[in-house]
């Protein structure tokens, strides 16, 4: 979707706090929402795009001023809602009515282990790859309504395969928990491919994208 | 089974931007009371996690891979041919590091990650992503003008480098591999992870010998 969190080559924003310290965060809520998003039992079809899109349909306004952890907070909330395991009365109480049919969830004795588990999006073999690593390609000008990982900026413009990693899960159709994947290459862009002002300079930026997002040069 | 609808889940937030308790620190907690009444949440487990990403899990697990690679040429090229694996002799594995690629840095090409969509990151190898990783005008502006978001970190680059930025638009998860510092021989992997910071291996600061 063409959304608010599309946020690459956007203009306007001002300096960025270069000045932060090492803290993992600046509020208790913050560590301990970021604590419970690891914990949580999950419904079977909430995946990591579905996650992201649903993030990304926050109004843009909150989206751009609630603080991130605000945000997965909400995205949280919204899932719970549409996946029928909680309504919004409840969430604005701070009262379960009802028992949640899942699996019960990870207990502190289960992190240890939850720890060091690495989720694997990629499918070997799944499907064949259509370009080369030194094909040129043009990125796809249009997106669709739902979760993509093509962003705006580099749509239509023009690139080079750097490197082709096999398959992986497509993201667009990850958000509806589907398990369908495509050859996902590392495509690299000349800076002034993208940007009018970068005109002469010899800085790229590299994007991975799947093979549905390209098209032969 | 979700509903896996983007309408309905932009009409569920807009409510529940007007029926949430205004305070973030009261969400979050009446999120957490409600998960725990479901059977969704074991408290326990929270604070096990809050312990792991104030001691364990951080930028100082990065530092040592880079301090390895600077001092182990072997371990060095493995790292940049299969970044994953490499890392994995640490046992640093967990959080968003199935598919690792390191970058690495020289006199000519000076690595930058960004995620543009919205903040992915390597976090069993680095940590919790600082807020400024996570901002829009981070997001925005690295790969329009990775110069001036560099002059804003007080990295100068010559003219001549060449400037990569990464946007992490999918599962895999990038790390940059800093030029190693003069005034550094014989030191050892020990002395050398503790002067790798955070932000050097994000492409956002040079590792530097302290005065």
């Amino acid at each position: 979707m063409d959304g608010i969190h599309d946020l690459g080559g956007r203009e306007g924003f001002g300096p960025i706090d270069a000045d932060e310290d090492e803290q993992p965060f600046h509020a208790p809520w913050e560590a301990r929402l970021n604590g419970m998003v690891r914990a949580i039992s999950r419904a079977p079809d909430w995946t990591i795009d579905w996650f992201r899109h649903c993030r990304e349909l926050i109004d843009p306004v909150d989206y751009l001023t609630r603080p991130y952890y605000d945000q997965w907070m909400q995205t949280y909330a919204a899932m719970m809602i549409v996946s029928g395991l909680a309504t919004v009365d409840e969430l604005a109480g701070g009262r379960a009515t009802t028992r949640a049919d899942l699996p019960p969830p990870m207990t502190a004795a289960g992190v240890a282990a939850a720890k060091a588990r690495a989720v694997r999006y990629d499918r070997p073999g799944a499907a064949t790859p259509a370009f080369a690593v030194g094909d040129a390609v043009v990125a796809r000008r249009d997106g669709h309504a739902g979760h993509t990982r093509l962003p705006a900026y580099a749509r239509g413009r023009r690139g080079t395969i750097a490197a082709s990693h096999g398959a992986f899960v497509l993201p667009d159709q990850g958000a509806l928990a589907r398990d369908a994947a495509e050859p996902l290459y590392t495509v690299s862009f000349p800076t002034s491919e993208l940007w009018a002002e970068a005109a002469g300079r010899r800085d790229t930026v590299l994007l991975d994208l799947w093979q549905s997002y390209l098209t032969k040069a | 089974m979700t509903e896996h609808d983007s309408h309905t889940v932009a009409a569920i937030h807009r409510e529940l931007h007007d029926h949430l308790p205004s305070d973030p620190a009261l969400r979050v907690k009446a999120l957490e009371s409600v998960l725990v009444g479901k059977g969704m949440l074991d408290p326990a487990a929270v604070d096990a996690w809050i312990e792991l990403y104030a001691d364990e899990i951080g930028p100082k697990r990065g530092a040592r891979v880079v301090a390895r690679a600077w001092t182990d040429a072997a371990f060095r090229a493995r790292l940049l041919a299969d970044a994953t694996d490499a890392i994995a002799d640490f046992g640093f594995t967990g959080w968003g590091t199935a598919h690792m690629r390191v970058v690495e840095n020289t006199d000519e090409v000076h690595n930058l990650v960004v995620c543009t969509l919205c903040s992915c990151y390597p976090h069993a190898v680095l940590g919790i992503p600082p807020a400024w990783y996570k901002s829009a005008p981070y997001r925005a502006r690295a790969v329009r003008d990775p110069r001036g978001v560099l002059v804003e970190f007080g990295v100068a680059l010559p003219a001549a480098t060449e400037v990569r930025v990464w946007d992490s638009t999918s599962e895999l998860r990038y790390m940059v591999l800093p030029r190693r510092p003069d005034g550094t021989d014989g030191w050892s992997e020990d002395r050398l992870a503790a002067i790798v910071t955070r932000n050097a291996m994000i492409g956002t600061a040079l590792v530097t010998v302290p005065a």
